[in-house]
């Protein structure tokens, strides 16, 4: 059944590539509007192999590790305390919520104003993205403890580190990695924009002045470029979801 | 004369949250006797978690004083006492083995021998060839079982168990209690054990304690006249009806 359904998945990319190559080949849409799909995949080839492409490449992929290593364990630390002092989660945790709502695009300008179009002003707004759905998750990862099991675990004498250790980290950890995998796509949306909106470097500037000079080849390149690395670490994010909350499913499930 | 392993005097508990005080126990006091297996008794929402929990060190009473085996209850003490309780409370993440592991885990008793001494267990509550499953791959029984292995690898003197088959159907439930006394029966543990259901502590017990509802009071501490080994006729005969009755009494009065 999850074979058929993978088959079938591959079978519609497929399908929409090769609908792509086709209606542009055939010139049914003017290839200076959509260039085939073939001639996409060829400029990305010359891309990765061109070291100022790769130079850029490697610009974004360092804001937005940097943002990730910062956002996680800060965002996880926040959590935790507001999950755990309820006092203290009573008073932040609406506000948080409320607060998501705004679109955090709308404060790029401020933070060029404060921070300048470098590295660093990548980086923290790469921060603040990820950091809120982290926090959000984090608290609810807290919520979900069984406290009986606490309980059990205090009877069988466990120490209050054994209680973290051994009662907390495994039951909170599905819904945390839930919060990171999340943490990052927003992270991600997070550098791209600000790149875009104004840098010299990055694979967000590359793309957005490809799109100005009309360079389509190149823009659906770098999109299709993104796209997969995107999906790729999503996946893989996915996957230690999975394995980590396994037990969680099959609880929750049956 | 059979040692006081378990000695409870004079406990109250009262809960003071943001509203008016709530008293759980009133002057509380009984004693067990080593090696006996002794039922707590009374209506749901009464003190007798509350009870259970203070016995284990895990809640602190507001007057009165617990003494295990010779020594007052300030705390856990796992090397003396193994609880289990109503819903398994077995972790997820872990394996019936790992689980009935996890309270030598937590006390760093090496791998082998804690492998070693699970297994048993697990063999005696009759799960040998579970070990390796998931407690949402068992059924209710079975994960009461392992909770039960949980609570006896420490080798505490005694066992207090919580309404431990209270979630699990009749026919399970019966079955469950017959092999629970086997299980005594071998390892002559001093077993606690809490439950609403009047059939269930005669049947198991050798003196049940028939507890008021809330604020809970000892209303009766009656010896159980039944012959060992007990077998499931027994439920049917004028001695356990008598008794039941007694106990119906006793409850029903106290609500006043």
């Amino acid at each position: 059944m999850q074979r058929t359904a993978l088959a079938g998945q591959l079978l519609f990319v497929g399908a929409v590539l090769a609908g792509w190559e086709a209606v542009s080949q055939w010139r049914w849409v003017d290839p200076s509007l959509l260039p085939p799909f073939s001639a996409v995949i060829q400029i990305l080839w010359v891309f990765l192999r061109d070291g100022a492409f790769l130079a850029d490449l490697q610009v974004t992929g360092v804001e937005v590790l940097t943002a990730f290593v910062i956002a996680a364990p800060l965002a996880i630390s926040t959590g935790f305390l507001l999950g755990e002092k309820l006092h203290w989660g009573e008073v932040v945790n609406p506000v948080i919520h409320v607060v998501l709502a705004v679109p955090q695009s709308i404060f790029l300008p401020i933070f060029i104003l404060a921070f300048g179009i470098g590295f660093l002003e990548k980086v923290i707004f790469g921060i603040t993205h990820a950091y809120f759905v982290i926090v959000v998750n984090t608290v609810a990862a807290v919520r979900a403890i069984p406290a009986p099991l606490v309980v059990a675990a205090r009877s069988f004498g466990a120490t209050p580190v054994q209680i973290y250790t051994r009662i907390y980290l495994p039951a909170m950890l599905p819904l945390v990695v839930t919060g990171l995998r999340l943490g990052m796509i927003f992270n991600i949306i997070g550098v791209l924009l600000a790149e875009m909106y104004a840098s010299r470097h990055g694979i967000g500037r590359l793309i957005f002045s490809w799109g100005e000079a009309f360079q389509i080849r190149e823009l659906l390149a770098g999109i299709l470029l993104v796209s997969v690395a995107t999906i790729a670490l999503n996946e893989v994010m996915r996957l230690w979801e999975a394995r980590v909350g396994r037990w969680r499913s099959a609880t929750l499930g049956s | 004369m059979a040692r006081h392993v378990i000695e409870v005097r004079g406990l109250t508990k009262t809960y003071s949250p943001h509203r008016a005080p709530v008293r759980a126990l009133d002057r509380v006091s009984f004693t067990v006797d080593e090696g006996q297996f002794v039922t707590l008794v009374g209506p749901s929402g009464g003190g007798k978690s509350t009870l259970l929990l203070i016995l284990a060190g895990l809640v602190e009473s507001t007057t009165g004083e617990v003494w295990v085996d010779g020594e007052q209850v300030r705390g856990p003490v796992p090397e003396k006492i193994g609880i289990v309780f109503q819903d398994a409370t077995l972790l997820p993440w872990k394996t019936a083995l790992a689980n009935v592991e996890f309270p030598l885990d937590l006390r760093h008793v090496p791998r082998g021998v804690r492998r070693e001494r699970a297994l048993a267990l697990l063999e005696m509550v009759g799960l040998q060839d579970f070990a390796d499953r998931y407690p949402h791959e068992l059924s209710g029984g079975m994960r009461q079982r392992v909770a039960i292995a949980r609570g006896l690898v420490q080798d505490p003197r005694i066992v207090l168990m919580d309404e431990p088959f209270g979630a699990l159907d009749e026919q399970t439930r019966t079955k469950m209690g017959q092999e629970l006394l086997r299980i005594w029966e071998k390892t002559r543990k001093t077993i606690f054990f809490i439950t609403h259901s009047l059939t269930e502590a005669i049947y198991l017990s050798d003196v049940v304690l028939v507890m008021s509802p809330r604020p809970g009071r000892i209303l009766d501490v009656m010896p159980v006249d039944l012959p060992r080994p007990r077998r499931f006729e027994m439920m049917g005969s004028e001695a356990f009806g008598q008794a039941r009755n007694r106990i119906w009494k006793l409850i029903t009065e106290g609500e006043g």
